[in-house]
């Protein structure tokens, strides 16, 4: 019988495959960090990862807590600043892709990782645009995936730029031909872009995930494709990997916080 | 004079800016004035934080890049009212109300959004004494650049450029009156150096009109001299150099210390009720004078092997080799080879050729 997994791994699994050999990827926390590693630790070994911190050639040990962490920056090649990375290599056009975590996302692959609530009274501020915006507007294409974020008709905030109005509108804004968001990955499927309209379409189910509850969490009339492929479960060659570099991206955020606030009360009963 | 205090810095290399904490914050912050942290994630100068916070300083502007614990710090202490930011690590999921969260829906601060990148830019165009800086214009359609906050108009703009006649997107360059910066070693006259994530450190201190400097270590100039590659803010920018070991704690600085999860999560905890908030801040911030006491007082209640565990293993640079041969013209006999003659030959022959002066 093959190994179990988690829905964090079959996520990571999925996203790692869209990563090719020798491509330059900037990456993220979490999730899609460990999406990029796992890529090299299997078929891409000379993917070159940078994060905007101004490191570039980067070969995490472990997951990093953040972009900038000492996971990252045990040996790198090319140690920068962040204006360097977005503008002598974003901006020239060495970044073939990125990879991004969502909140909130629309038809046309357009994102918030700003705010959620009614505009001008919002709830939560949540992390903000970061680097989002220029990575998902200039990087070659975007990988994103989605794990407690929403599909929504309208962004509550809009801060980073898929295919705006859809067609050839991200183009005629600036973007670099070809670029936008390739594949959105969530907890139940892969979703990919129409060529030529630009919207989002479901392109595959993850093993076990119904139709019906996808149409649930979408609001609105989702195009299916012909043939949906099912996603293949991670093998125990990932699944270690991940369990060994990345055990907070595998138990996932809730069951994180739950081993956390256990640490805390192991630390405080130090001091008790 | 804007605050009634001048600020002359002290810009020669013989200068001793050596002095606490308190003493730096009390001497060079107002309140009022706007800062920049010249670190973002990584190094944090959360020592200097603490000492705004200690000193009740108010009503200050932070542009902040990306930051963890150190904004909801500054807002659950009133320090301050503004902020500039691209990025706010969020606590737990959007059903968690953070101190940002709260302050923001009572009015107490409020928030200009701005990117990684033209936040970044803003500092590099004030470090340049450039009135503004041409940023990635792909972004313009987004709220970031649409939805304006309290600088209003006063940080993008749309120009032509004037060779291609193209639509281009800028943003102003600012100058906070100060950057709080931590570092891994200074010297005394505050050549500070950094490794490990630059981020936006040499942009943000270079844009402030001051750097107030806190560094694991203070080195001999030797040091500095035999390492100038790794000086990330000159000594002319620099006001105040505090001597602060676990300076940056919980957060890291490579080759000293790695980041204290369990502790942070503390704070964060603390987070989710005023009194458990304010019970925090006595403990760590107002009932402890320094960061020295701050570390006593951890080893105290969690055990030195506690802390000993955050402390980083070596993984050493192979230093630069900065060498030459270091020799002057003249041999030990009194004679160079590059021109051919010994300095009594070398002296005639400025004579002979009437390039000597005589002054009498």
């Amino acid at each position: 019988m093959a190994t179990k997994y988690t829905i964090q791994e079959l996520i990571v699994s999925r996203a790692a495959k869209e990563l090719k050999d020798r491509e330059f990827v900037v990456i993220g926390q979490g999730i899609a960090m460990a999406a990029g590693v796992l890529a090299r630790k299997t078929h891409a070994p000379n993917a070159v990862i940078l994060t905007e911190a101004g490191l570039l050639g980067i070969d995490p040990f472990k997951v990093p807590l953040h972009i900038a962490d000492p996971t990252c920056t045990r040996g790198f090649t090319y140690s920068c600043d962040m204006i360097d990375i977005f503008t002598t290599i974003l901006n020239q056009g060495y970044v073939d892709v990125t990879f991004l975590g969502v909140g909130q996302i629309d038809r046309y692959g357009n994102m918030n990782s700003s705010y959620l609530g009614e505009p001008g009274n919002y709830a939560t501020r949540m992390t903000g645009a970061g680097g989002a915006p220029e990575f998902i507007g200039y990087a070659g294409r975007a990988i994103l995936t989605m794990s407690g974020g929403t599909f929504v008709e309208k962004l509550d905030y809009f801060t980073s730029p898929g295919y705006l109005d859809g067609g050839e509108s991200r183009y005629a804004a600036g973007m670099p031909a070809g670029s936008g968001p390739s594949v959105l990955i969530t907890t139940r499927g892969v979703f990919k872009f129409d060529k030529v309209t630009k919207e989002m379409y479901l392109a595959g189910l993850h093993p076990g995930a119904a139709l019906d509850e996808i149409r649930a969490e979408v609001p609105w009339d989702l195009k299916i494709a012909d043939h949906l492929e099912t996603t293949p479960a991670p093998t125990e060659e990932e699944i270690a990997i991940l369990r060994n570099f990345a055990p907070d991206v595998t138990m996932g955020r809730k069951l994180q916080l739950e081993v956390v606030m256990k640490q805390v009360f192991n630390l405080l009963s130090k001091g008790a | 004079m804007r605050c009634g205090k001048e600020i002359r810095m002290e810009k020669y290399m013989d200068a001793d800016k050596r002095m606490t904490a308190p003493e730096a914050v009390g001497r060079f912050v107002n309140n009022g004035e706007s800062f920049v942290f010249a670190n973002c994630l990584y190094s944090m100068p959360l020592a200097l934080t603490h000492e705004l916070i200690r000193q009740r300083k108010k009503n200050l502007m932070a542009f902040q890049q990306g930051g963890i614990e150190e904004i909801d710090q500054l807002i659950l202490s009133s320090v301050i009212d503004r902020v500039v930011m691209a990025y706010n690590f969020r606590a737990g999921g959007p059903r968690i109300v953070t101190p940002l969260d709260r302050a923001i829906k009572e009015g107490q601060v409020v928030v200009e959004e701005m990117t990684n990148h033209t936040l970044l830019s803003m500092m590099k165009a004030g470090a340049m004494g450039y009135p503004f800086l041409p940023v990635l214009p792909g972004i313009k359609v987004t709220d970031v650049v649409q939805q304006k906050g309290f600088l209003g108009d006063q940080r993008f703009a749309g120009i032509k450029d004037p060779f291609t006649g193209r639509d281009m997107l800028v943003v102003k360059g600012y100058n906070p009156d100060f950057a709080l910066m931590h570092v891994q070693r200074a010297d005394k006259a505050g050549n500070g150096q950094l490794w490990g994530a630059m981020i936006n450190s040499k942009w943000a201190a270079l844009a402030a009109k001051k750097v107030i400097l806190s560094c694991e270590e203070i080195v001999d100039r030797d040091v500095i001299m035999s390492s100038p590659h790794l000086t990330i803010v000159p000594s002319h920018k620099v006001c105040a150099v505090v001597h602060c070991p676990w300076g940056a704690h919980p957060s890291e600085v490579l080759g000293h210390y790695d980041y204290d999860f369990p502790f942070r999560a503390l704070f964060f905890g603390s987070c989710a009720n005023p009194d458990a908030a304010t019970m925090w801040f006595d403990e760590w911030v107002h009932s402890v004078a320094d960061r020295q006491e701050y570390i006593e007082k951890y080893v105290r209640k969690f055990g030195r092997d506690t802390l000993d565990a955050f402390r980083a293993r070596p993984f050493k640079s192979v230093p630069a080799d900065y060498g030459s041969t270091f020799s002057l013209d003249w041999d030990d006999q009194g004679y160079s080879k590059s021109m051919g003659m010994t300095m009594q030959e070398f002296v005639a022959m400025l004579d002979g050729k009437g390039a000597l002066i005589d002054g009498n």
